[in-house]
């Protein structure tokens, strides 16, 4: 819109109806964040312990107990780090995972194809639940004696790599035929065609979606506190709760981390996904 | 003199499609040819079986005295494959510019990667020729930046920036609006008059005129036609050169 000509010249009807449309979707969102603020209130209304009489009846809010709380939030919110660590650790692990996988499925040759899918069938066939557990407490039958957090790493590494081998294929797949074309022609072998012209552009185009798994990733390492052994977020909320039988307010908290981090996450998925949209594409 | 690509008895199938029929070319140094015919002729398939990008179901293909032969195999052919491309430049129709490389990163990535050569002779070997097809002030930009006619002029430097012997054109000039035509075809001139040997599959007849020492007309997988610009213009010999000359002057009305 020409900033220059306010309350000068007309504006066109395309501008008028732009304008009307702008107007709209501001009112929308506007409506939408005071609905949201009004939930949100509601909830912590409803968690208040408050009692509300309406006529004859008298309603009583469910109560917490903030002394436990104030007291347990320390430990607790020294799980952030853990549960961060693991999602971090997992994600590359499974990058790694779902590369190959991805790589492999391109192949040629029988056996290294079989191998990709083999992997993504098996994995994606059984409960995330259960390979944690297979690394954690089957494993050590065999004489192979895993860390809590170890075990945790691989079951999810091993997991989100076979789901997420469909994203990096789909990447691969977004290289164009004439980039390939371009690149042989130039006297670039396989290797070099795939380092310096499909892969760059297959994992920028992963990104995002690569974004979101770790998203998911952050949630699902709370699977790994059933090992008993790992001290991250879900560990310690349960630890306390059932220890001092507050599990509802121990579960409470761990839910606000989760969602918090959650939040902040998509946050700066959305920072770096703006980044990579715009200019050199 | 000897010719610089020797196209013999060449055959491709697709499936059981038979597009290149027998076919057999001799191109001198420094000769520009234009490969002309009706889509689906095969002209195309003809030029990229040059580099290998489609591979040959029978014949040899011989190119700055580098011989390609049917029954050749395995690691010495794909060896010979590879130098081939070496002396051969291609210029695509959909550019193929990597988006993810600057201009100028786009122009050295052949020499730097394919060659090894030093990074700051390839930066000085790519300047010149940016500066030759008039865009060394793009250098830092994206592809995307750049309009249809500006993407080809920097596919032309990345070509011409491997030291090619030949220059393979498929049809670059089909995928640009009508007015960045003349920009490409302007380089394109400008190089051939330096003296470079081009292969160039092409729908502009202005330009196979004026610029061509030869042109060859395909028609059905065959060469049917292969004459100097100004006799196959002016006296078409097969009924289906006079079809594609006589569509070409009702388009452009002369």
């Amino acid at each position: 819109m020409n900033l220059f000509n306010k309350g000068e010249a007309p504006k066109s009807q395309a501008e008028l109806l732009y304008a009307a449309q702008l107007r709209k979707e501001l009112q929308f969102k506007t409506n939408v964040a005071i609905s949201w603020a009004v939930l949100l209130v509601i909830m912590v209304f409803l968690f208040s312990g408050q009692s509300v009489t309406i006529g004859t009846t008298t309603f009583k809010t469910i109560h917490i107990d903030t002394t436990f709380i104030l007291k347990e939030i320390d430990f607790i919110a020294g799980g952030l780090t853990e549960t961060i660590k693991i999602s971090i650790l997992s994600i590359f692990l499974a990058m790694a995972l779902a590369l190959l996988a991805a790589l492999g499925r391109l192949s040629t040759f029988p056996p290294i194809y079989a191998l990709s899918t083999f992997y993504v069938s098996l994995i994606r066939g059984t409960p995330l639940y259960l390979q944690i557990f297979f690394f954690f407490l089957a494993l050590p039958q065999l004489g192979i004696i895993l860390s809590g957090t170890l075990a945790g790493v691989l079951a999810l590494g091993l997991n989100y790599g076979a789901y997420m081998s469909e994203i990096f294929r789909a990447g691969l797949a977004s290289v164009g035929k004439g980039q390939r074309e371009a690149a042989i022609a130039l006297g670039m072998t396989p290797t070099q065609t795939m380092r310096r012209v499909v892969l760059p552009q297959a994992l920028r185009f992963a990104i995002p979606p690569v974004g979101n798994e770790f998203i998911a990733m952050t949630k699902d390492s709370a699977l790994v506190s059933a090992t008993g052994f790992v001290h991250e977020l879900m560990w310690r909320a349960t630890k306390v709760g059932r220890a001092q039988f507050h599990n509802l307010e121990a579960l409470i908290m761990a839910a606000i981390f989760y969602w918090t981090m959650t939040l902040a996450l998509t946050y700066i998925q959305s920072i770096i996904e703006k980044r990579l949209s715009k200019g050199d594409r | 003199m000897a010719p610089i690509v020797k196209i013999s008895n060449l055959d491709k199938y697709f499936g059981h499609l038979h597009v290149l029929k027998n076919i057999s070319l001799e191109v001198p140094e420094r000769e520009v040819v234009c490969l002309i015919g009706r889509s689906g002729s095969g002209k195309s398939t003809l030029l990229r079986c040059v580099n290998f990008l489609e591979e040959p179901s029978h014949g040899s293909i011989e190119v700055a005295g580098v011989k390609v032969t049917g029954e050749m195999k395995g690691a010495q052919r794909r060896q010979l494959i590879h130098d081939v491309r070496l002396k051969t430049g291609m210029v695509f129709q959909e550019f193929n510019l990597f988006p993810h490389m600057t201009v100028l990163e786009n122009v050295i990535e052949g020499p730097v990667t394919v060659k090894g050569m030093d990074r700051k002779i390839a930066i000085e070997l790519a300047e010149k020729n940016l500066e030759s097809v008039g865009l060394i002030v793009k250098k830092d930009e994206y592809p995307m930046r750049l309009s249809g006619g500006q993407k080809q002029r920097v596919a032309i430097a990345r070509a011409l920036t491997m030291e090619p012997k030949v220059m393979l054109f498929d049809e670059p000039t089909s995928a640009l609006d009508p007015e960045l035509i003349g920009e490409v075809l302007n380089v394109m001139k400008k190089v051939a008059y330096e003296g470079m040997t081009m292969i160039v599959v092409t729908h502009e007849m202005g330009f196979a005129k004026e610029v061509a020492d030869r042109v060859i007309v395909m028609g059905d997988g065959e060469l049917i036609e292969d004459a100097k610009p100004e006799d196959l213009f002016s006296n078409p010999k097969d009924p289906r050169t006079k079809a594609l000359i006589d569509r070409y002057r009702t388009d452009s009305g002369n």
